[in-house]
């Protein structure tokens, strides 16, 4: 067990002897094909989450601009690519109603399961489990690599529907039959696309889990575990739960869709003929939700994971409350499951459910109010480091906390009864899914870019990316909120035609115009990125100070991750211990008591040898 | 200019939304509350424990006392607002606890537009058969029921009287929408294959906006509706007005005190969907 084989990747790494694994005999002559397209490395492939989820971030990003402009501007020409675009989407560069529809579609199926979930499960969950839990790599490399390969075929099928007639998917991200059963092709391939996409969901989740289970590095108990890891284990588990049921769902529609089967159609539609009905279409709100809102919670608890490692780092502190943040994420996860029915108050489900929905969802404020607390119980009497990654962290916070507390208003089914499908859900929705999970992300891309790339980001670039970001973001979302008040419906291609409505155009204007900054701000993360890659400063095994596995290895980690066998002795968060002198006490570096006796006397250690030598030098013993 | 959020309600006119709006406000200061506390602790804690070389941070790991009260006390705080909520939403939608109707209107979603239909002067709804059921007779009415003769149809345009309780009989006849009426704080899903019923009751007279809030397609923005709160004789005229325009012509010339022109707006059943698709559209 843990045979820990040394290939030595870049020019720069030391030479250690190789202990050749039978496993990974052939790793030496890796082709490009191999090493950068079909790769079997955990972290080739978080380097390809990352990227083509960025690729679909921009992508999705410039939808939301179209629909910023039509709702700031109705009816008039998009400044200079208006022109550009084709008939049947523009007339005289003005976005049509129809296309409209299909870009708020596509705005939150790319946002949702090619940007978000691909950040949290696959970049999070690819770069950090094998490193963090001291191992190789995954336990199923194949399958992790199938679970990438899904990707860019399923996103490049969802967008074809912009070639087929009729235009892409246009019902809607939450597909509501029978709107989305009538539809035309394009649906068709947005059904098949998230098809492939819940799969590879399936495949990331099963293999996180059993290499969490499996393959922790010896010494390491399930409660040594960083909160990185155990927040994408949880996840990983709804996954596995989860996404089958939206796979069920899923066929269900294509076969109503595509073969005129009716799960989901009742008798005798008017408009539409071609069904035998009897079919009932809120059955598809059900299952829909039953995987949707759990999947909620797949594109925020990794970060929440993210978000208390990088907070602990950076205030010097331990975790405040550590258990306590595991099992809150349990229970998120648990509760999850059962609030689905809080998307459908309105919907014309028995309203007697809609009390047993309102009282679980009320429930679930609780572990999330848990885990704010602790998180601010982590920066109490801490030391804190304003790093990039830091500030994101803090800016994930307070939008969580605005997007939680938001959440209580819907929670309130007699509010909800008019708040529901107003942009004050768009709102909220935001505040959670980009204020929280992208500013968990941007942190924790910021926090692991040195161990991906063996560079550090610029952090005077970051500061401004963080800065831009996080103003304009709250002046584009949170007015939102007010728009909601006012009744401003959601999914509205020209709101102006409602009299009440006609008041909120100029904070429409004011919203568009902050969005269009934002999403200019966001070129500044893409900059940075591709800048430091090649221009950014080396980086050192543990830039940061901070005591997971992962800074045991070196940045970039060689094929194999580890360069010495790991052993854990300890917490990831021994931070500032009182009796030491250095402000961390890393997983892997042992410290018996006659140490620490030493130590207090003043002597010199072999711990603090090994601190003032600087990189860790690796042990000499052999565990095995 | 933010914090004061209750001012950009549209104005209620009914008697349930006084409940809501009264609720919203309870949720909204709790929020501010909350919201002063959480970021007042981390700011304090941001400036006051920025980094300084010559301080170590504090090597604590949490206290299971602090862990049990910051669950509990949102937990009672939370499960309080759930009971207050849950008696409203009771009276809300739970069909057999919110009152009779003085007034029964049967609506029908139908991609863009709004069908209502009265019982007319014999106070009872015709026999409707679902096989009957076509863009020009969206509610399936029975044309050999002599209840069904003389029930009222109307589209995008309903007349209620003020102070009473109108009960809604909610479905679509093709995809799902959702029955909005910002003013009465009333939102409801229509359903292609089942009847949901809700209700209001508006305070005051006047016309107000009705809106589509569930996305039913590409005109789904147009799908447009106005709703005339009357008072109780500006009602029954209306009324008489519509049973005067579905008598045949010999009766009605016998009965009618005076001759009466129906609106255009109450006799049509069938409006052409494009054109209002496109009226919407051209509305900009």
């Amino acid at each position: 067990m843990q045979a820990v084989t040394t290939v030595p990747v870049h020019g720069g790494e030391e030479h250690h002897s190789h202990d050749h694994a039978v496993d990974h005999g052939h790793e030496h002559h890796q082709s490009f094909i191999t090493k950068y397209i079909f790769s079997t490395d955990h972290k080739m492939i978080a380097r390809q989450f990352l990227f083509s989820a960025l690729l679909f971030l921009l992508i999705g990003g410039a939808f939301a601009m179209f629909i910023r402009w039509q709702l700031a501007f109705p009816g008039q020409p998009i400044p200079v690519i208006g022109h550009l675009l084709p008939d049947t989407w523009v007339t005289d560069g003005a976005i049509h109603a129809g296309f409209f529809t299909q870009l708020l579609t596509m705005h939150g199926t790319i946002m949702i399961f090619f940007a978000i979930i691909p950040f949290q499960v696959g970049l999070f969950g690819n770069l950090c489990i094998p490193l963090m839990i001291g191992t190789d790599d995954m336990a199923f490399p194949r399958l992790n690599m199938i679970s990438f390969w899904l990707t860019p075929p399923a996103g490049i099928i969802v967008m074809m529907g912009f070639m087929v007639d009729g235009g892409t998917a246009a019902a809607g991200w939450t597909s509501y039959p029978p709107l989305s059963a009538i539809a035309g092709s394009g649906q068709t391939l947005w059904l098949i696309a998230i098809f492939m996409i819940g799969f590879s969901s399936i495949a990331g989740g099963v293999n996180y889990i059993a290499t969490i289970l499996n393959k922790r590095a010896p010494g390491m108990k399930m409660f040594e575990l960083p909160m990185t890891i155990w927040a994408i284990f949880i996840t990983a588990v709804i996954i596995v739960l989860g996404t089958p049921v939206l796979a069920a769902a899923l066929s269900m529609l294509f076969m109503d869709q595509a073969l005129h089967s009716s799960f989901f159609l009742p008798d005798n539609l008017v408009t539409v003929k071609k069904f035998a009905g009897g079919g009932q279409p809120i059955l598809w709100q059900h299952l829909f939700w039953f995987y949707s809102h759990p999947a909620v919670y797949i594109m925020i608890v990794p970060t929440m994971g993210v978000v208390s490692d990088v907070l602990a780092t950076f205030s010097r502190k331990p975790i405040y409350g550590y258990k306590a943040m595991v099992f809150a994420i349990m229970a998120i996860a648990f509760l999850g499951f059962i609030v689905w029915g809080h998307h459908m108050f309105q919907s014309g489900m028995n309203p007697l459910l809609g009390t047993t929905f309102m009282l679980s969802t009320i429930v679930i404020a609780v572990p999330s109010s848990i885990k704010v607390f602790n998180w601010l119980g982590t920066i109490w009497k801490g030391n804190i480091r304003f790093t990039t990654a830091m500030l994101n962290a803090l800016g994930f916070i307070g939008t969580f906390v605005i997007g939680g507390l938001s959440g209580i208003f819907m929670a309130a089914a007699p509010v909800d009864i008019y708040i529901h499908d107003t942009y004050f859900i768009v709102a909220h929705i935001h505040y959670v899914l980009f204020g929280g999970s992208l500013f968990g992300i941007f942190a924790g891309i910021y926090y692991w870019y040195p161990k991906m790339f063996g560079k550090m980001l610029s952090e005077s670039l970051g500061r401004k990316h963080f800065f831009w970001t996080f103003v304009l973001f709250n002046m584009t979302f949170f007015p939102m909120h007010v728009l909601g008040i006012g009744g401003h419906i959601r999914r509205v291609y020209d709101p102006y035609v409602y009299d009440f409505l006609k008041p909120f155009q100029d904070l429409n204007v004011f919203i568009s115009i902050c969005a269009f900054g934002l999403g200019l701000a966001q070129l500044l993360l893409v900059i940075n990125i591709f800048w430091s890659m090649k221009y950014g400063k080396k980086a050192p095994r543990n830039p940061w100070k901070a005591n997971s596995l992962e800074w045991a290895a070196p940045s970039p980690p060689p094929h194999g991750n580890f360069d010495r066998p790991i052993r854990v002795y300890r917490g990831p968060y021994e931070y500032s211990l009182p009796d030491m002198e250095e402000d961390y006490l890393p997983q892997w570096i042992e410290r018996t008591a006659d140490v620490k006796q030493a130590e207090q006397s003043g002597q010199h250690s072999a711990v603090s040898a090994e601190f003032s030598s600087g990189g860790f030098a690796p042990k000499q013993e052999n565990k095995h | 200019m933010f914090f004061d959020w209750m001012k950009w309600f549209p104005e209620n006119v009914s008697t349930f939304g006084v409940g809501v709006d009264a609720l919203f406000e309870v949720i909204y200061l709790l929020c501010i509350g909350i919201f002063f506390l959480v970021f007042g602790l981390g700011i304090y804690f941001i400036i006051k424990y920025r980094f300084s070389p010559t301080r170590k941070a504090y090597h604590y790991h949490g206290n299971n006392l602090i862990e049990f009260t910051w669950t509990l006390l949102p937990t009672l705080l939370f499960a309080g607002l759930g009971v207050y909520s849950d008696g409203m939403w009771e009276d809300a939608k739970y069909k057999n606890v919110f009152p009779k109707g003085d007034l029964e209107v049967e609506v029908l979603g139908q991609t863009y537009l709004w069908n209502y239909r009265y019982a007319g002067a014999d106070g009872q709804f015709g026999k409707t058969d679902r096989s009957l059921m076509s863009a020009a007779n969206p509610f399936g009415i029975d044309p050999n029921d002599p209840f069904g003769k003389d029930d009222i149809t109307t589209v995008n345009q309903m007349h209620a009287p003020v102070n009473k309780n109108i009960r809604i009989h909610l479905s679509s006849v093709d995809v799902l929408h959702s029955y909005f009426l910002p003013n009465m704080r009333l939102k409801q899903d229509a359903v292609p294959g089942s009847w949901v019923d809700i209700w209001y009751n508006a305070t005051k007279t006047g016309k107000y906006e009705l809106a589509c809030a569930e996305l039913c397609g590409s005109g789904h923005y147009a799908m447009r509706g106005e709703v005339f709160i009357d008072s109780q004789t500006d009602f029954d005229k209306w009324m008489d007005q519509q049973m005067m325009a579905k008598m045949p012509k010999s009766t009605q010339v016998a009965n009618a005190p005076a001759p009466v022109t129906p609106t255009v707006d109450t006799t049509a059943t069938t409006v052409p969907q494009d054109s209002v698709a496109q009226n919407g559209g051209s509305a900009r």
